[in-house]
């Protein structure tokens, strides 16, 4: 066995470069996986019998599905249905999609540990429904569920490498097109796991601080 | 001070004992024996490292220097040349423990096994009896402890009291030559402490080997034959209870040890 | 929509869900095995082989399994374990599976009172002893749920298994898929099949749980 360092230094660009869509695709996909999970974790604890069978319908399909699997069908059923996207956009729209059903759950339970007692307050003086979980709930609800929506994005860094599938050049896909020319597989993939690795650890360590930080103003 | 009675008839001899965690010093130059057919207990401040010194008789902590022996042999290390000592084998110190019994604070009782299943699994598992061999000795030792229609019972189903009694039952049932309780009746209801405590009283009557860490300074006085006191780590006295609990006790950190107990009219 | 295609593809997709439910099974009971085994090494080892297992853990759970694929079907031959697809696809499974495992039982471990250890090496249990008849009864009750949880997720992940061209069912879906230049129902077909699964396996994980913590309890 030879191990060719110079294949991994001479490719590292490429990786590096490649690992920016990685990280666009990911965050993107965190942000529309947040916002679209907020709307569906209210329709989930809506007295309304239908939006919340909708809502818990959503959930439990997106979250049964194989990612590559919706990530297939979504890119199958936009052109049959007349919708031109961006490949990149589609990704992370289709990754978000699935992630909102991840943390819609995330936020159900953060908002299960929130006092019931606020509610009531809140009641009292008057607020509005809308402006009681916009203002009052939602952001404790985050604060609390920071270090699972942290796991989530480093979970969706991962899958991002599932775009690959779909023809987008993002870390995965950039390092199997590399491999294509350098028949190097072996070095290169280790290579690309690392920039993955560094990546999550960084994510991670970045998500304990904000904890940290959190848990000092909050006390 | 420390006892020189012959080593003859003692069971345990424990001699330069030296303990450390990390700053700590937990004991220091530490030498005492445990007589055969005698109850010996500890007593002292909390923190005084009286636990500590039970618990290095049997190696559930690793003691640093000196030596602690059962009936000659030396306990968790390698006997042999100078250097430093390696400790025995996971097969030679089981072998050692199943000598030395243990009652401990929490009873330790398995939750997922009946009374009866308790007191028998060691017999199956480390003495390699039959079942019907091993439910036979459990069900005599858990007569011993007045616990015959419990055998059925889950630790959960049973008082405190009870537990610890079938704990006592578990180290009897292994026939050891001296059985060590870490104050046994620390974490029992006031109400329930009697008990127990009768059931160690009867042990002592029919010759069981015993060292107990206690509290219990009525169960010391009364039922000890020798009563060993530690201060910050040091054997200050291991005496008859008496010369402790009588009058004028010699030493003035005992005097004060036990004045926080006569306030409380205990003694 | 051409339902006659799933007749005339019926052997081969067939075929397919065969080799998912293998690559799932195997997968899925050879890394509960080496998540086991990587937990009792950890309880007993010093400071070294527990950071080298951490490293072990940190590495492989921050690293996509895409990528821990290709290092083992690509990169494989490199260092001369030349693997079929159905074995690096259950390798990785293994691989893969193993961290997450590994975590559980070392809770599971942890979730023992420290007492309870100290009683059993009293009386002379060897380790192994206290691990057969006192920890792992136990510990049965409070790993159930969260290994059921884990083995319905890797019944998702088998659907990347597809990249290295082992011939499960998403692989089968897609060659019929472009044979026949019809994509939208197959992938919706899929989906919803794959719904039905996860569903079917997590309704099924709930009947374990409950079978082990019944029994458990009624003891």
């Amino acid at each position: 066995m030879d191990f060719s360092f110079s294949t991994i230094t001479h490719n590292l660009p490429y990786l590096l470069a490649a690992a920016r869509w990685t990280l666009i695709i990911s965050f993107a996909g965190m942000l529309v996986g947040l916002g679209l999970g907020i709307l569906v974790c209210a329709a989930r604890l809506s007295r309304h019998r239908w939006l919340s069978s909708f809502a818990a319908l959503y959930v439990s399909f997106f979250r049964g599905v194989p990612l590559l699997v919706q990530l297939l069908a979504f890119f199958y059923i936009l052109p049959y249905a007349g919708i031109d996207l961006p490949a990149t956009v589609a990704a992370f729209l289709s990754i978000g999609m699935c992630s909102a059903a991840y943390n819609a759950e995330i936020l159900r339970g953060s908002l299960q540990a929130i006092p019931a007692g606020q509610k009531e307050a809140a009641d009292a003086l008057g607020i509005a429904p809308f402006a009681l979980w916009r203002r009052i709930l939602v952001p404790q609800a985050l604060r609390i569920g920071l270090p699972s929506h942290v796991n989530e994005l480093i979970l969706l860094v991962k899958v991002s490498s599932l775009a690959s599938v779909v023809g987008i050049g993002e870390l995965t896909r950039v390092a199997q097109n590399i491999t294509g020319q350098t028949y190097r597989p072996l070095e290169i993939y280790l290579a690309a796991a690392c920039v993955y690795f560094v990546i999550n650890a960084i994510l991670a360590y970045a998500g304990r601080m904000a904890e940290r930080r959190l848990n000092v103003g909050g006390a | 001070m420390p006892d020189t009675a012959t080593s003859a008839e003692s069971i345990i001899t424990v001699r330069g004992l030296g303990k450390r965690y990390g700053d700590f010093q937990a004991l220091t130059g530490v030498d005492l024996d445990v007589r055969k057919s005698e109850v010996t207990c500890l007593i002292g401040p909390s923190g005084s490292g009286k636990s500590t010194l039970l618990r290095c008789m049997n190696f559930l902590e690793a003691y640093e220097e000196g030596e602690v022996r059962l009936d000659g042999e030396l306990i968790g290390w390698q006997e042999g040349s100078s250097g430093p000592r390696r400790p025995l084998p996971g097969r030679r110190l089981r072998e050692q423990r199943r000598h030395i019994g243990m009652v401990f604070q929490q009873f330790n009782l398995w939750p997922h096994m009946s009374a009866l299943e308790n007191v028998a699994e060691a017999l199956v598992q480390v003495q390699g009896m039959t079942k019907a061999e091993a439910n036979g000795r459990a069900m005599a030792a858990l007569e011993k402890v007045n616990l015959k229609d419990k055998a059925g019972n889950y630790p959960s189903a049973l008082s405190g009291g009870q537990q610890q009694r079938v704990a006592i039952a578990r180290a009897i049932a292994m026939e050891p030559r001296v059985i060590l309780f870490d104050e046994p009746t620390s974490a029992l209801d006031p109400e329930l402490v009697g008990e127990v405590l009768n059931v160690m009283k009867a042990m002592a009557t029919e010759g069981m080997t015993m060292v107990v860490v206690t509290h219990e300074m009525g169960f010391a006085a009364h039922v000890a034959s020798r009563v060993a006191f530690l201060d910050h780590g040091r054997l200050v006295a291991c005496v008859p209870p008496p010369e402790i609990f009588g009058a004028d006790p010699a030493d003035p950190r005992i005097r004060s040890f036990l004045q926080t107990y006569r306030e409380r009219n205990v003694v | 929509m051409e339902l006659d295609l799933f007749v005339r593809y019926g052997p081969a997709l067939l075929h397919g869900f065969g080799i998912t439910i293998l690559c799932w099974i195997a997968g899925s009971l050879g890394g509960m095995a080496l998540g086991f085994l990587i937990a009792c090494i950890y309880q007993w080892s010093g400071r070294w082989i527990r950071g080298l297992l951490q490293a072990y853990i940190e590495i492989v759970r921050g690293t996509p399994f895409m990528i821990q694929l290709f290092i083992l079907y690509y990169g494989g031959p490199h260092f001369g374990l030349l693997l079929s697809p159905v074995e690096a696809g259950i390798a990785g499974f293994v691989v893969y599976g193993s961290p997450y495992f590994a975590e559980i039982f070392r809770a599971g471990f942890a979730s023992t009172p420290k007492g309870q250890f100290e009683a059993a090496r009293c009386m002379g249990f060897s380790e192994w002893t206290i691990v057969r008849r006192i920890v792992l009864p136990q510990m049965l009750v409070s790993i159930t749920a969260p290994l059921t949880n884990f083995v319905i997720i890797l019944t998702k992940e088998t659907a990347i298994l597809s990249v290295v061209t082992v011939p499960e069912l998403l692989y089968e879906t897609q060659t019929m898929a472009a044979e026949t230049f019809t994509y939208v129902e197959p992938f919706l077909v899929l989906s919803l099949f794959y719904w039905a699964m996860v569903e079917f396996t997590s309704w099924l994980g709930r009947r374990v749980e409950l079978r082990v913590t019944r029994h458990l309890r009624r003891a």
